[in-house]
């Protein structure tokens, strides 16, 4: 196990509708043996999934096994887009004690274009913007030890309604 | 005779060593592939886990079994952790028994793992890695992204949740036990307006964490006869789920394992849902019961807000709702079982000021924990009957 204090990037101004983008939250995160692929791959901005070979699936948090099969050999890592869209979020107005006085900020669930879901913070985003539905893209927010964190902006790529 | 008709059909094991490199979790999955390898069991196939208690990785972490089934994508009718200390290896084999013998489960995986070696063991879960990074603030936050989810794919009407919220606030009203600070009555308005948590989730959907005890004595009905206890409760039918749909990728979040459990504890009961008396589910957020509505089958799948409107969910309604005020308006305490209590207290006939009318039976319900962007992590059905 590590521990990777985060990051201190640049502050964005909050303007009228914009949402915290809790860039300069001060993160403690804990990391654990066999999700170091994924972090490791952060380091070059890229995002990796566990995918499973026998069943054709991708899955997400990291696990020691394919959830699909319960084997470990069945699991390989692939890099995927980062694209997706949102599936759900919330806005909290109480943080975790890490977070506090950054509120409201959005925690998401984001799917991905290959078919899973991650939890993740939507950043340079208006309040006006969010929606369920909403296409969004991976951005990478810099971590001291020189890993990435993945976060998700509104998608510059795709024209939103 | 339970027991001796259980069977242990293979054993697995990994090398000992001082100081593992390899994650728990990771001795875990070795473990698992190890045993579906030997017997040729489907992963699908496991419904049951039980795990020992005696381990100093997991010890601090109070939901570890469902962690670990949550991990390894194990989708259960039937967990436990048993606690037991030394004895608890072979207490598991003694009540995986039990449990294939009364139906919960038919194929139990018994894991048996620790890494003292590693100092982990207040955190050692998901969350600290996946989704305290994100400032996902616990049940308040998974809640507020199951309910936003829920009005996109079915819209919500507040209101309706305040009538809900409303309507176990009157019967907290009327329970001299419930907790002081929650007796005092609500308006629709004052839950549409109490402030925001995580948002869509508002302050007056949540549970406040309080301090009490409750317990019930149990013994079999042939011993009750035999000491004249004739003012008893008899549990009809009961199952669970431990992670529903865990070995899939992604799933529609507002089907919870209720849906399942729903089904097989009624069937057990002799029970359908049009037969319930009164419906005393956990309620740690609002929006909790109403998703129950719906997965238990009280109404279709998005009608739930119409449920409600419908209905009088009031004691002396035809469809009475955690008339003890639930875990919301009499405080969440004891271990979140005063919903179960409640409904032994009206089947025994001791309701006083909101006894409901019909006590030909009661159903409760349980929420366990919750996992990785989905619904909640185990879901609990229990039907009750007073003693004939």
């Amino acid at each position: 196990m590590s521990t990777e204090q985060g990051s201190s990037a640049p502050v964005k101004p909050a303007g009228g509708g914009a949402l915290s983008d809790t860039t300069d939250v001060k993160r403690s995160i804990k990391r654990f043996g066999f999700s170091k692929p994924y972090w490791e791959a952060t380091r070059e901005k890229k995002l990796v999934i566990q995918y499973c070979r026998a069943t054709g699936q991708y899955q997400h948090y990291p696990r020691p096994v394919s959830i699909y099969t319960g084997r470990e050999r069945d699991l390989e890592w692939r890099e995927v887009s980062g694209r997706g869209e949102i599936f759900s979020f919330s806005l909290t107005y109480r943080g975790t004690a890490a977070f506090r006085g950054h509120e409201p900020y959005v925690v998401a669930i984001v799917t991905l274009d290959v078919g899973i879901n991650v939890i993740v913070n939507v950043i340079h985003c208006e309040r006006e913007q969010l929606r369920i539905g909403l296409p969004v893209q991976a951005c990478w927010l810099p971590l001291e030890d020189g890993t990435n964190l993945l976060m998700f902006e509104p998608d510059r790529d795709v024209a939103t309604t | 005779m339970s027991l001796r008709d259980a069977a242990i059909v293979a054993y697995a094991e990994t090398k000992v060593v001082d100081k593992s490199d390899k994650d728990i979790f990771e001795l875990d999955g070795e473990i698992l592939g190890s045993l579906l390898d030997k017997t040729g069991v489907e992963m699908k196939e496991i419904d049951g886990l039980v795990m020992s208690g005696l381990t100093r990785t997991g010890a601090g972490n109070v939901f570890w079994a469902q962690t670990t089934a949550d991990v390894l994508g194990l989708d259960v009718s039937y967990c436990d952790q048993v606690h037991i200390g030394g004895c608890s290896a072979t207490g598991a084999v003694a009540r995986a028994a039990a449990a294939i013998d009364a139906g919960y489960c038919s194929i139990a995986f018994l894991l048996f793992s620790d890494t003292p070696s590693e100092d982990n063991r207040s955190d050692r879960g998901f969350r600290a890695e996946w989704t305290d990074t994100y400032g996902l603030m616990g049940p308040p936050g998974s809640f507020g992204l199951l309910e936003q989810r829920y009005a996109h794919q079915y819209g919500l009407d507040y209101e309706m949740l305040g009538k809900l919220a409303v309507t176990q606030r009157n019967h907290a009203l009327l329970n001299d036990n419930a907790c002081e600070k929650l007796r005092k009555p609500i308006t629709v308005a004052d839950y549409l307006n109490s402030r925001k948590i995580a948002e869509p989730i508002r302050l007056l959907d949540c549970v406040m964490p309080c301090d009490g005890a409750t317990g019930l004595l149990v013994m079999s009905r042939a011993e009750a006869k035999a000491r004249g206890l004739s003012n008893c409760v008899i549990p009809l039918g009961y199952a669970e789920r431990t992670n529903y749909r865990g070995g899939e990728g992604m799933v529609d979040i507002t089907w919870s394992g209720h849906k399942i459990a729903g089904e097989r504890a009624l069937k057990n009961a002799g029970m359908t849902i049009k037969d319930v008396a009164s419906f005393h589910p956990y309620d740690d957020f609002i929006i909790a019961i109403m998703l129950q509505f719906e997965n238990l089958g009280f109404c279709g799948h998005g009608e739930g807000c119409q449920f409600i409107r419908d209905n009088d969910l009031s004691f002396t309604g035809n469809l009475p709702l955690n008339t003890g005020g639930g875990l919301i308006s009499s405080g969440a305490a004891a271990c979140s079982s005063h919903n179960l209590i409640e409904a032994v207290r009206q089947l025994m006939g001791e309701g006083g000021r909101r006894q409901v009318k019909d006590t030909r039976n009661a159903l409760v319900t349980g929420i366990g924990w919750i996992n990785y962007g989905r619904n909640w992590g185990s879901s609990s059905v229990l039907a009750l009957a007073p003693n004939e």
